[in-house]
């Protein structure tokens, strides 16, 4: 009964985390006014599979959530991001920590 | 010298001050208001900017009390060729007055249509990019087509080329702009050349700028999450220096010089679009003879990303 259970559960966390869009945070360099962000935000856009775009000028973070089953890779973002006359500092996948909102 | 070819040599001094408002139609991204900078148009993108611009100039050295008065409404459109290299497009609507006094009365002469449409290429030659902060540098070369109509005249004949809407020569100019921007400030500074042609046996004389620019952040005064709009405040210079014009091969007395003019402003920017507005004021101008001097130049205009 117990395992049965625990697969179900197993089971379920698995398929939640599956199911979840995957994010990812872009650190670029060179963004230091608002009129730029819209470049990068539009040219990571239009990569296949973009759902969302956010940015944190501060911080120099783009945020970039995917549709499910969508994934972007760093060759992706770089050139996306060159694409907008910026550069790639850093790439991450971000998990469930930053899907919670959507 | 007849009243009328002296007249019209006067007014013919005016013509430098036109090319200030021509050469300005360059900047459509976050950046100095009245010249260019280095800052990207992404790649397949547009930006595109509208501004209005007053020039009065009514301080005449001469005996005709001149006044000339040009309103212009700039639109540029720029275009991301590769991240490096942008195009740029400018055309210019404008209504040019000249009022000057001639054989004992007060005349008024004026012209309104398009002018002359600037296309100019820049390429990023060096760039250095931080988190938060960016150096770019990067030379542009243009040419001024005459599209503008100039040849018009009017009851008084054909009128000066301070009020025609155009040179009617193919005039080349281009520069360097170096931009360092950060969060909080951006400096641009920028030095560029102008080569005018003759055309109707009047050749303007050529130019020589460096322009310098500071923006600082106001507000908001600490930066938060996401991408507020940031509100600048503006100061820039405009050094310019500009040889005598020709009139059939003679150089005209009366033209050309030395100004330097200071310009405060603001700019409100956000990500889709821009706000801005300035006033160039001339704090110096070493202009040869009775050249026409400025008074003002009011700026005002916006900016979107498409």
């Amino acid at each position: 009964m117990y395992r049965s259970l625990l697969v179900l559960v197993l089971a379920l966390l698995w398929s939640t985390a599956w199911a979840a869009p995957r994010v990812y945070q872009l650190h670029v360099d060179g963004l230091a006014c608002p009129f730029c962000a819209y470049g990068i935000e539009k040219s990571l856009s239009k990569q296949a599979g973009v759902k969302a775009v956010e940015t944190d000028i501060r911080a120099g973070l783009v945020r970039v959530v995917m549709d499910e089953d969508a994934g972007l890779s760093e060759a992706q973002a770089r050139a996306a991001v060159e694409a907008a006359g910026f550069s790639l500092r850093s790439f991450n996948e971000t998990f469930n920590e930053t899907t919670q909102g959507e | 010298m007849p009243d009328r070819y002296r007249n019209l040599r006067a007014s013919i001094s005016g013509w430098g001050l036109c090319w200030v408002l021509l050469l300005s139609g360059s900047p459509v991204l976050s950046a100095p208001m009245t010249f260019n900078t280095a800052l990207p148009v992404a790649q397949g993108e547009f930006v595109t900017r509208i501004q209005g611009i007053r020039l009065d100039a009514g301080e005449d050295p001469g005996t005709a009390d001149r006044d000339l008065t040009v309103d212009t409404l700039v639109t540029v459109v720029g275009y991301g060729v590769t991240p490096k290299l942008a195009l740029f497009g400018a055309l210019p609507y404008q209504h040019k007055t000249l009022r000057l006094d001639s054989g004992g009365e007060r005349i008024r002469r004026s012209q309104e249509g398009f002018g002359d449409l600037s296309l100019f290429g820049r390429y990023t030659l060096f760039q250095r990019d931080w988190p938060g902060r960016t150096l770019r540098l990067a030379p542009f070369v243009g040419v001024e087509a005459p599209t503008g109509e100039d040849d018009a005249g009017d009851a008084l004949g054909r009128l000066p080329p301070s009020v025609q809407l155009g040179s009617g020569a193919w005039d080349l100019f281009g520069g360097l702009v170096l931009t360092h921007q950060t969060l909080s400030d951006q400096f641009d500074s920028q030095l560029s050349v102008r080569f005018n042609n003759e055309a109707n046996g009047f050749e303007a004389g050529d130019e020589v700028r460096w322009d310098l620019s500071w923006q600082h952040r106001l507000w908001p005064r600490e930066l938060g999450g996401g991408v507020p709009g940031f509100l600048y405040g503006v100061l820039e210079s405009n050094l310019a220096y500009q040889g005598k014009n020709e009139v059939h091969g003679v150089e005209d007395a009366d033209s050309g010089g030395t100004s330097l003019f200071l310009a405060p402003g603001l700019q409100y920017v956000t990500k889709r679009w821009m706000a801005e507005t300035a006033i160039q004021l001339p704090v110096m101008q070493d202009l040869n003879g009775t050249a026409l001097e400025s008074d003002y130049i009011v700026r005002a205009g916006i900016r979107i990303n498409f």
